[in-house]
Protein backbone atom coordinates (compact mmCIF):
# COMPACT_ATOMS: atom_id res chain seq x y z
CA UNK A 1 0.00 0.00 0.00
CA UNK A 2 1.63 3.38 -0.84
CA UNK A 3 1.36 6.26 1.28
CA UNK A 4 -0.96 9.33 0.68
CA UNK A 5 0.43 11.87 -1.33
CA UNK A 6 0.91 15.46 0.60
CA UNK A 7 -2.70 16.79 1.29
CA UNK A 8 -2.04 19.72 3.40
CA UNK A 9 1.34 21.24 1.91
CA UNK A 10 2.71 23.87 4.54
CA UNK A 11 0.89 22.02 7.42
CA UNK A 12 -1.72 24.37 8.02
CA UNK A 13 -3.88 22.08 9.52
CA UNK A 14 -1.29 21.86 12.33
CA UNK A 15 -0.73 25.09 12.40
CA UNK A 16 -4.39 25.88 12.63
CA UNK A 17 -4.86 23.36 15.23
CA UNK A 18 -1.95 24.62 17.56
CA UNK A 19 -3.67 28.27 17.41
CA UNK A 20 -6.51 26.31 19.16
CA UNK A 21 -4.33 25.34 21.40
CA UNK A 22 -2.46 28.22 22.33
CA UNK A 23 -5.67 29.89 22.60
CA UNK A 24 -7.16 27.12 24.94
CA UNK A 25 -4.18 27.12 27.19
CA UNK A 26 -4.38 31.45 27.30
CA UNK A 27 -7.92 30.55 28.63
CA UNK A 28 -6.97 27.85 30.96
CA UNK A 29 -4.25 29.92 32.61
CA UNK A 30 -6.28 33.39 33.01
CA UNK A 31 -8.73 30.62 34.38
CA UNK A 32 -6.44 29.52 37.35
CA UNK A 33 -5.16 32.69 37.56
CA UNK A 34 -8.41 33.80 38.28
CA UNK A 35 -9.51 31.14 40.61
CA UNK A 36 -6.02 32.25 42.72
CA UNK A 37 -7.21 36.44 42.50
CA UNK A 38 -10.78 35.97 42.92
CA UNK A 39 -11.28 34.65 46.91
CA UNK A 40 -10.32 37.94 48.12
CA UNK A 41 -12.79 39.69 46.08
CA UNK A 42 -15.81 37.42 45.75
CA UNK A 43 -17.65 35.25 48.71
CA UNK A 44 -18.46 32.11 49.50
CA UNK A 45 -18.00 29.49 46.63
CA UNK A 46 -18.79 32.47 43.87
CA UNK A 47 -15.31 32.54 43.13
CA UNK A 48 -14.98 28.92 42.10
CA UNK A 49 -17.95 29.22 39.06
CA UNK A 50 -15.86 31.53 36.47
CA UNK A 51 -12.91 29.77 36.67
CA UNK A 52 -14.16 26.78 36.42
CA UNK A 53 -15.93 27.94 33.71
CA UNK A 54 -12.93 28.81 32.62
CA UNK A 55 -11.12 25.61 32.55
CA UNK A 56 -14.48 23.50 31.25
CA UNK A 57 -14.11 25.85 28.29
CA UNK A 58 -10.13 25.56 27.37
CA UNK A 59 -10.79 21.66 27.83
CA UNK A 60 -13.99 21.86 25.09
CA UNK A 61 -11.16 24.03 22.93
CA UNK A 62 -8.73 21.55 22.97
CA UNK A 63 -11.29 18.75 21.89
CA UNK A 64 -12.81 20.90 19.86
CA UNK A 65 -8.99 21.41 17.81
CA UNK A 66 -8.73 17.65 17.80
CA UNK A 67 -12.30 16.99 16.40
CA UNK A 68 -11.86 19.40 13.26
CA UNK A 69 -8.47 18.85 12.58
CA UNK A 70 -9.27 14.61 12.34
CA UNK A 71 -12.56 16.27 10.18
CA UNK A 72 -10.16 18.15 8.05
CA UNK A 73 -7.75 15.09 7.70
CA UNK A 74 -10.20 12.76 6.99
CA UNK A 75 -11.82 14.69 4.14
CA UNK A 76 -8.72 15.99 2.35
CA UNK A 77 -7.08 12.12 2.88
CA UNK A 78 -11.40 10.85 1.05
CA UNK A 79 -11.87 13.06 -1.28
CA UNK A 80 -8.57 15.42 -2.00
CA UNK A 81 -11.06 18.53 -1.47
CA UNK A 82 -10.07 19.86 1.93
CA UNK A 83 -12.31 22.11 3.36
CA UNK A 84 -12.84 23.35 6.80
CA UNK A 85 -15.49 23.02 9.22
CA UNK A 86 -18.09 25.27 10.25
CA UNK A 87 -17.17 28.32 12.83
CA UNK A 88 -19.95 27.48 14.94
CA UNK A 89 -16.72 26.90 17.45
CA UNK A 90 -15.62 30.15 16.48
CA UNK A 91 -18.78 32.16 16.87
CA UNK A 92 -18.87 30.44 20.44
CA UNK A 93 -15.55 31.57 21.14
CA UNK A 94 -16.22 34.80 20.25
CA UNK A 95 -19.02 35.24 22.13
CA UNK A 96 -17.17 33.40 25.45
CA UNK A 97 -14.29 35.69 25.19
CA UNK A 98 -16.75 38.54 25.34
CA UNK A 99 -18.77 36.99 28.33
CA UNK A 100 -15.34 37.18 30.17
CA UNK A 101 -14.70 41.10 29.20
CA UNK A 102 -18.00 42.04 30.49
CA UNK A 103 -17.19 39.64 33.45
CA UNK A 104 -13.64 41.62 34.18
CA UNK A 105 -15.33 44.82 33.84
CA UNK A 106 -17.99 44.15 36.34
CA UNK A 107 -15.13 42.99 38.92
CA UNK A 108 -13.45 46.25 38.35
CA UNK A 109 -16.00 48.42 38.54
CA UNK A 110 -18.50 46.70 41.01
CA UNK A 111 -16.06 44.85 43.75
CA UNK A 112 -13.70 47.13 44.52
CA UNK B 1 -16.56 4.26 11.48
CA UNK B 2 -13.58 6.24 11.93
CA UNK B 3 -14.27 10.07 10.73
CA UNK B 4 -16.98 12.25 12.48
CA UNK B 5 -17.57 13.70 8.92
CA UNK B 6 -18.91 10.49 7.31
CA UNK B 7 -22.11 11.10 5.57
CA UNK B 8 -24.54 7.50 5.44
CA UNK B 9 -24.51 5.65 2.24
CA UNK B 10 -27.73 6.75 1.66
CA UNK B 11 -26.79 10.21 0.89
CA UNK B 12 -25.05 9.13 -2.28
CA UNK B 13 -21.51 9.70 -0.78
CA UNK B 14 -18.61 7.15 -1.92
CA UNK B 15 -16.73 4.90 -0.66
CA UNK B 16 -12.52 5.70 -1.49
CA UNK B 17 -10.87 2.31 -1.12
CA UNK B 18 -7.53 3.35 -2.63
CA UNK B 19 -6.79 5.07 0.98
CA UNK B 20 -6.09 3.98 4.04
CA UNK B 21 -9.25 5.98 5.39
CA UNK B 22 -10.93 4.43 3.18
CA UNK B 23 -14.08 3.72 6.02
CA UNK B 24 -15.03 7.56 5.61
CA UNK B 25 -17.59 8.57 3.29
CA UNK B 26 -16.95 11.39 1.65
CA UNK B 27 -20.44 13.83 1.17
CA UNK B 28 -21.05 14.14 -3.20
CA UNK B 29 -19.76 17.79 -4.59
CA UNK B 30 -23.37 19.25 -5.09
CA UNK B 31 -24.35 18.34 -1.18
CA UNK B 32 -25.95 21.06 0.21
CA UNK B 33 -23.50 23.70 2.53
CA UNK B 34 -25.22 23.92 5.58
CA UNK B 35 -22.14 24.71 7.41
CA UNK B 36 -22.77 27.86 10.07
CA UNK B 37 -23.03 30.95 9.48
CA UNK B 38 -24.84 30.49 5.89
CA UNK B 39 -24.57 34.25 5.43
CA UNK B 40 -20.69 32.98 4.63
CA UNK B 41 -20.70 29.39 3.51
CA UNK B 42 -23.76 29.63 1.22
CA UNK B 43 -22.29 31.98 -1.12
CA UNK B 44 -19.43 31.80 -3.82
CA UNK B 45 -16.95 28.59 -4.23
CA UNK B 46 -14.97 26.62 -2.16
CA UNK B 47 -11.33 28.51 -1.21
CA UNK B 48 -8.15 26.85 -0.94
CA UNK B 49 -8.55 25.33 2.71
CA UNK B 50 -5.18 26.93 3.22
CA UNK B 51 -6.80 30.35 2.91
CA UNK B 52 -9.60 29.35 5.13
CA UNK B 53 -7.41 27.84 7.92
CA UNK B 54 -5.17 31.17 7.80
CA UNK B 55 -8.21 33.03 8.27
CA UNK B 56 -9.42 31.12 11.01
CA UNK B 57 -6.00 31.36 12.35
CA UNK B 58 -6.24 35.54 12.37
CA UNK B 59 -9.58 34.78 14.46
CA UNK B 60 -8.19 32.97 16.88
CA UNK B 61 -4.91 35.46 17.41
CA UNK B 62 -7.36 38.38 17.72
CA UNK B 63 -9.29 35.87 20.37
CA UNK B 64 -5.93 35.75 22.63
CA UNK B 65 -5.35 39.48 21.98
CA UNK B 66 -8.39 40.27 23.61
CA UNK B 67 -7.69 38.07 26.46
CA UNK B 68 -4.60 39.42 26.83
CA UNK B 69 -6.50 42.94 27.00
CA UNK B 70 -8.74 42.10 29.26
CA UNK B 71 -5.89 40.16 31.47
CA UNK B 72 -4.16 42.82 31.95
CA UNK B 73 -6.86 45.75 32.45
CA UNK B 74 -8.04 43.23 35.41
CA UNK B 75 -4.99 42.84 36.59
CA UNK B 76 -3.95 46.76 36.97
CA UNK B 77 -6.99 47.19 39.24
CA UNK B 78 -6.75 43.68 41.10
CA UNK B 79 -3.60 43.69 41.83
CA UNK B 80 -3.45 47.09 43.83
CA UNK B 81 -0.50 48.97 42.14
CA UNK B 82 0.55 52.02 43.59
CA UNK B 83 -0.47 54.13 41.06
CA UNK B 84 -2.72 57.44 40.70
CA UNK B 85 -6.28 55.58 41.48
CA UNK B 86 -8.37 57.55 39.18
CA UNK B 87 -6.04 57.34 36.30
CA UNK B 88 -5.22 53.73 37.13
CA UNK B 89 -8.83 52.43 36.74
CA UNK B 90 -9.61 54.75 33.73
CA UNK B 91 -6.57 52.76 31.72
CA UNK B 92 -8.08 49.62 33.35
CA UNK B 93 -11.68 50.30 31.98
CA UNK B 94 -10.11 51.34 28.64
CA UNK B 95 -8.67 47.99 28.19
CA UNK B 96 -11.01 45.49 29.55
CA UNK B 97 -13.66 47.90 27.22
CA UNK B 98 -11.89 47.42 24.23
CA UNK B 99 -10.62 43.35 25.21
CA UNK B 100 -14.73 42.55 25.64
CA UNK B 101 -15.41 44.36 21.51
CA UNK B 102 -12.48 42.98 19.98
CA UNK B 103 -14.29 39.37 19.69
CA UNK B 104 -16.74 40.92 18.07
CA UNK B 105 -14.44 42.48 15.63
CA UNK B 106 -12.64 39.28 14.96
CA UNK B 107 -16.01 37.65 14.16
CA UNK B 108 -16.69 40.43 11.70
CA UNK B 109 -13.51 40.64 9.92
CA UNK B 110 -13.57 36.60 9.84
CA UNK B 111 -16.97 36.73 8.04
CA UNK B 112 -15.98 39.19 5.80
CA UNK B 113 -13.05 37.64 4.77
CA UNK B 114 -13.82 33.84 4.37
CA UNK B 115 -16.91 35.92 2.22
CA UNK B 116 -14.21 37.31 0.15
CA UNK B 117 -12.27 34.27 -0.05
CA UNK B 118 -15.36 32.92 -1.51
CA UNK B 119 -16.59 34.68 -3.95
CA UNK B 120 -12.53 35.44 -5.07
CA UNK B 121 -12.90 39.45 -3.91
CA UNK B 122 -9.77 41.40 -2.85
CA UNK B 123 -9.55 40.63 0.74
CA UNK B 124 -11.08 43.34 2.89
CA UNK B 125 -8.60 45.29 5.83
CA UNK B 126 -10.70 45.40 8.73
CA UNK B 127 -9.76 48.24 11.05
CA UNK B 128 -9.26 46.42 14.13
CA UNK B 129 -5.71 47.00 13.87
CA UNK B 130 -5.80 50.70 13.83
CA UNK B 131 -8.31 50.39 17.25
CA UNK B 132 -5.62 48.21 18.74
CA UNK B 133 -3.02 50.76 18.68
CA UNK B 134 -5.17 53.75 19.50
CA UNK B 135 -6.34 51.54 22.56
CA UNK B 136 -2.33 50.29 23.26
CA UNK B 137 -1.39 54.31 23.23
CA UNK B 138 -3.66 55.69 25.18
CA UNK B 139 -3.67 53.29 27.91
CA UNK B 140 0.55 53.39 27.89
CA UNK B 141 -0.33 57.03 28.38
CA UNK B 142 -2.96 56.76 30.92
CA UNK B 143 -0.24 54.30 32.87
CA UNK B 144 2.65 56.50 32.59
CA UNK B 145 0.82 59.61 34.19
CA UNK B 146 -0.55 57.51 37.11
CA UNK B 147 2.90 56.66 37.89
CA UNK B 148 3.98 59.80 37.30
CA UNK B 149 1.20 61.57 39.67
CA UNK B 150 1.20 58.64 42.05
Amino acid sequence: MSAPGPVDVGLQIERTTLSWRRTGLAVAIGSLVAMRLLPELLGGLAWAIPGGVGVLASLWMWWMSRRRHRAFVERAAASGTPRIGGAAPLFAIAVGTTLIGLFGLGLTTLVR
Amino acid sequence: MRGRVALHPIETGHHNHSHPYYDVMVPPENAPDRRFPQAVFARGTEPDARFSLANERTFLAWTRTSLALIAGGVALEALGLDLQPQLRLAASLVLIVVGALLPVAAWVAWAHTERALREGRHLPHPPVGAVLAITLTVAGVLVLLAVLLR
